[in-house]
């Protein structure tokens, strides 16, 4: 038997193991955090400020995450528009991480929005800014997660109802996916064309911020910059969590896919620095990144954490390697994740004297959002077919339970 | 006569007091309680059309010290006041009848000027037990009160006994004493807290509506506006040492020897409405309690006066700035060190778990049941 | 399938070039003009920190006129203190001090009402929004508390209420409340002792602060007033003879950040021209896979 994956499974693995509910513990809490900040305001829960006014919320969860988030789009760019057929069976892992990503990244959002009453007044066209990058973001993912998203995801969710053996729901499951497939191509195109938009958009939120973005990051290539980390992003998370699930629940090692996967995403990480190095070039900043001060320290970092995973996956030898793939991939997230939380945060440079660190429970809000991301993804993916296998995996499962079909 | 506007000595009455002395008293009269000249000459014209308003002093529940500190001014004198500019047709402390003639003055007083006289009350009037605790003639200061205002042109209760209960309704306020103006509920009641208010807001009062024929400008507890205004500390004439911190911290210290803000020896000045800093007591520079190197104690107002220690600080309710400046670019925020624990903690525990998890890796994962790997696949990664 | 596969490609780069690299393109069809001019009958203020006095008169007014609680800061309840502006103060007056002690100034904080303001072009809402007179006035009918006006403005001017539960953003507005109904200036300049900060229509205020400047040349810093061009140019004018980065006052180019921003934003969303033309070679490239 090969060990390449061939179909998605469901796992059958028990649910409630004690990371689960380590997991879930931490989400509840989190929850609960969030009640305590709704009923008291924002400064009593969080380390924000005036000057800082951005804070762990919208820099980690929203904009750092929803990068991690993008393995749905980036690989649904390769499996279906650039048909890559190869890559069908990680499509419902990417989407999935997708929708826990930006789930949880809208949910963060909403416990960050100071005044969400007036959240409605966005349907009125009279009240909107169109001149507002902002506006686009918010609505943008709205949609997205709405629309693409929840597209992209029913197939599993399809399959069970299809499989559960009541005729009806058979009957409405199959209606519901002929209408699927008709349609297509529309919801496949929304699915690519508005990550672009928002993605590329949320970096060019800090072109309104001007000067007080550290040179090293401000440009006008921001947009290209953040879209691009989306992509690269959101390649390492689908690896990163493929890894994991290959080896927690011994899917097997599809060495061909994943090694694919390492290659795309190294390329792209040489391009998108290639490109930020010859834009601090052409805008005559290119020493600031070695006066070792904070900031060209901070550059520093983030350009080795990107360099060095992506120089190291070219070599097949190392990237075959489990163990490296996985320490690479982890080390190239914290440095994509990294450049994507630094222009609103740590290269943000507000006028006054301000210091801003997260508060506690903010840290914790934030880690539980993150849990609850991981709580669901544990969920759907014991519940539903996602997850791809090998030959292997299959006939063990077969063994266990014969007679589940599902 | 003097000829020097300084201080006129108080000239004996007599019929024909000469024009220009007349005139001068008017004029210093006005003056003194900051009304314009223009003011003078109506209040000239008045007298001189015989129009003397008639004004029924009340006692109720009092120390006499508004009518004492009445009788301490100069400008114009007590003399010149009751004979040039009002009548004074019933005083209990100042009349020469008593008993039941003196009863009658005062019908005859209320019959005679019906609508037209003022009403000053002085003292506050006790409520408890239908108001037996103060009586005069047998009758209760209650009914007595509410039968003179009911004919009475203005009312105007001097003193804080008078306007809020003053002393007597100090805890546990045992007789119920009142201000008048709860007892008289729906008649306009022009109040003059202070303990005892001074005199010249009385004259103050009394001569505007001689002049004009109306009540000055009143604030939302019937005090007029110009007397009652501000608070002390917003005219106080050590105020610049509170606004550089400068305050003497106990009795006799060095600070309160020279003179230094008393707000920490409990001054009740930022919460106190009254005039004692510009105009003080018995024209003596400096009789006023922090003039003498004594905190105020807010003898005006009833939230403040025999309810607040008199030397525990009062609350200050229009806060100013200090009298440094905070730098264009002053520090604002701070590093939590818990948080900074906390995401340590967690970030520290994701990367070692990650190595950990990398390190627990051998060559390649086992696969249920274990064969071989491949060696080569079409599609090889190494295409790119 | 090999034909198909290219259309995708150019589709796919071309898209991904217009949507995501049209901010760095500079010869973009503009559809509106890039700058915007101070309105005509814009009002604003004047302070000349050569004539304040640092008596802050200004300061308990504004609090009194906007109805305010004084933040008392670190002084046990005496003092109005504030450290910086903040949801309690929207007016302050701060001394600056060289280090060698010799160079000082004072200068009032407050918003400085711009042309073309950051906060407006980045608020989605229009909240922040520009009313008559180019006053620029905030709705808490309309505010989601989103926070990015904090984040564009360059002067660092709004600030929100950390701590309430229905947060409201706080700014100089120029006592729009007042002003033409019950006042005719704002507080801060009706106290002001020394008319250090008056009101008026901006071009009248340019007027009187280069006339300032003609009559004492080498006087005020650089023989220019603060606010003239400084991010599109500002309708609070600030003049002093200190270095104005020093006070507060952050060195600006003559183009506003909106305007900036706003090049991006038209080109793609210039009736989502460029997404739908994506979108629809999108959809006809996947349909005939």
């Amino acid at each position: 038997m090969t060990e390449e994956w061939e179909k998605c499974i469901r796992l059958k693995e028990p649910l409630v193991t004690r990371p689960f509910k380590a997991l879930l513990g931490l989400a509840g809490f989190a929850m609960l955090l969030g009640i305590l900040r709704e009923v008291s305001g924002l400064g009593y829960v969080t380390g924000l400020n005036d000057g800082y006014a951005w804070g762990l919320f919208k820099n980690w969860n929203v904009t750092a995450l929803t990068a991690l988030g993008s393995g749905g789009y980036a690989v649904a760019v390769m499996a279906w528009i650039f048909n890559d057929r190869k890559f069908h069976p990680i499509m419902r892992t990417a989407v999935l991480t997708s929708l826990v990503g930006y789930g949880t990244g809208m949910l963060a959002l909403g416990f960050d929005v100071g005044r969400p009453w007036n959240f409605i007044h966005i349907l009125n066209p009279k009240t909107r800014n169109h001149h507002s990058v902002l506006l686009e973001v918010a609505v943008c993912m709205t949609a997205y997660v709405i629309l693409a998203l929840n597209f992209e995801n029913m197939p599993p969710f399809l399959e069970r109802m299809y499989k559960s053996g009541d005729p009806e729901r058979s009957d409405r499951a199959l209606k519901i996916f002929h209408y699927m497939q008709k349609s297509f191509p529309f919801w496949i195109a929304l699915a690519f064309v508005l990550p672009s938009m928002h993605q590329s958009s949320l970096g060019s939120l800090m072109f309104l911020a001007g000067d007080r973005v550290h040179p090293l990051w401000q440009t006008a290539r921001l947009p290209l910059l953040y879209l691009l980390m989306a992509y690269i992003l959101g390649f390492a998370c689908v690896l990163l969590v493929l890894i994991l699930c290959t080896y927690v629940w011994r899917l097997g090692w599809d060495g061909a896919i994943l090694g694919r996967l390492a290659v795309v995403m190294s390329w792209l990480t040489l391009w998108w620095l290639v490109i930020q190095f010859v834009d601090l070039a052409y805008r005559g900043v290119f020493e600031m990144a070695f006066t070792f001060d904070r900031y060209s320290i901070v550059f520093l970092l983030q350009t080795i954490l990107l360099l060095i995973p992506a120089q190291a996956l070219q070599i097949e030898s190392v990237r075959s390697k489990p163990g490296n793939l996985l320490r690479l991939t982890l080390v190239l997230i914290i440095g994509g994740l990294l450049y994507r939380f630094t222009p609103t945060s740590i290269a943000f440079i507000p006028l006054g004297n301000y210091t801003y660190f997260p508060s506690a429970i903010e840290i914790l809000m934030s880690v539980g959002f993150t849990a609850l991301a991981v709580v669901i993804f544990l969920f759907a993916v014991k519940r539903f077919a996602i997850l791809p296998a090998s030959q292997g995996k299959i006939a063990a499962e077969a063994a266990i339970r014969p007679f589940d079909t599902l | 006569m003097r000829d020097d506007l300084s201080l006129p000595v108080p000239p004996t009455v007599r019929p024909g007091l000469d024009r220009r002395t007349f005139l001068r008293v008017v004029a210093q009269a006005t003056a003194a309680i900051g009304l314009t000249s223009s003011m003078a000459a109506k209040v000239v014209a008045a007298v001189e059309k015989g129009v003397r308003p008639s004004v029924i002093w009340l006692h109720f529940q009092e120390c006499t010290g508004c009518t004492e500190t009445s009788l301490r001014t100069s400008h114009p004198g007590l003399a010149e006041v009751l004979f040039d500019l009002i009548s004074l047709d019933y005083h209990e402390t100042l009349m020469a009848a008593a008993g039941h003639q003196a009863e009658e003055a005062l019908e005859s007083a209320i019959r005679k000027n019906a609508g037209k006289f003022i009403l000053v009350v002085e003292g506050a009037v006790p409520t408890k037990e239908n108001g037996i605790y103060m009586q005069v003639a047998q009758k209760t200061g209650l009914d007595i009160v509410k039968h003179v205002a009911a004919s009475a042109g203005a009312i105007v209760a001097i003193g804080s006994c008078a306007s809020w209960g003053g002393v007597p309704s100090a805890e546990p306020n045992p007789t119920g004493a009142s201000g008048i103006n709860k007892i008289l509920e729906g008649k306009m009641v022009v109040t003059l807290p202070g303990c005892p208010a001074n005199p010249y807001i009385l004259l103050g009062t009394l001569l505007q509506f001689v002049a004009l024929g109306k009540l000055p400008e009143l604030d939302e507890l019937g005090r007029p506006k110009f007397a009652y205004g501000r608070t002390i500390h917003e005219h106080c004439p050590r105020r610049a040492h509170f606004d550089s911190g400068r305050f003497a911290e106990e009795f006799g210290d060095e600070g309160h020897r020279l003179g230094y803000c008393l707000y920490k020896l409990g001054c009740k000045g930022p919460s106190t409405h009254a005039s004692c800093s510009t105009l003080q007591f018995c024209e003596v520079v400096d009789a006023w309690p922090i003039g003498l190197g004594h905190p105020c104690f807010g003898c005006t107002e009833q939230a403040v006066a025999f309810r607040v220690p008199m030397l525990k600080p009062g609350e200050i309710v229009r806060p100013t700035p200090f009298s440094t400046y905070a730098p264009v670019a002053a520090p604002q925020g701070f590093i939590n060190p818990l948080a900074t624990a906390v995401g340590g903690l967690i970030g520290g525990a994701l990367l070692g778990a990650g190595w950990m998890a990398s390190r627990g890796m051998k060559e390649k994962p086992d696969s249920p049941p274990h064969t071989p790997p491949p060696n080569q696949n079409p599609d090889s990664p190494d295409k790119a | 399938m090999d034909v198909n596969r290219r259309d995708v490609l150019k589709v796919l780069l071309g898209g991904t070039a217009v949507t995501a690299i049209a901010g760095s393109t500079a010869h973009v069809a503009k559809a509106e003009p890039d700058t915007i001019q101070p309105l005509d009958d814009a009002v604003g203020l004047l302070y000349d920190a050569t004539k304040c006095i640092g008596c802050r008169a200004c300061m308990p007014a504004c609090e009194n006129a906007n109805g305010l609680v004084p933040d008392r800061g670190s002084s046990h309840g005496l003092y109005m203190q504030p450290e910086a502006l903040n949801s309690q103060t929207k007016n302050l007056i701060k001394l600056h001090v060289a280090a060698d002690g010799h160079e000082r100034s004072f200068i009032k904080q407050q918003c400085m009402h711009c042309v073309d303001p950051a906060c407006v072009s980045g608020c989605p809402m229009q909240a922040l929004h520009k009313e008559p007179h180019g006053v620029v006035g905030w709705d808490p009918g309309l505010c989601i508390g989103c926070r990015y006006c904090q984040i564009a403005c360059p002067f660092n001017i709004p600030k929100f209420e950390w701590y309430r539960v229905n947060p409201k953003i706080v700014k100089c507005e120029l006592c729009r409340h007042i002003v033409g109904k019950t006042a005719s200036q704002p507080a801060c300049t009706k106290v002001c002792p020394t008319h250090a900060v008056i009101y008026g229509k901006r071009s009248d205020l340019f007027a009187e602060a280069h006339r300032r400047i003609q009559e004492k040349p080498g006087y005020y810093f650089e023989d220019r007033v603060y606010g003239e061009t400084e991010g599109g140019g500002t309708q609070c004018l600030i003049l002093a003879h200190v270095d104005y980065s020093k006070i507060g006052l952050p060195k600006m180019g003559p183009q506003s950040n909106a305007s900036r921003v706003r090049r991006v934003t038209n080109v793609i969303y210039q009736g989502f021209l460029t997404p739908v033309v994506i979108y629809g070679g999108l959809v006809a490239t996947i349909r005939d896979r």
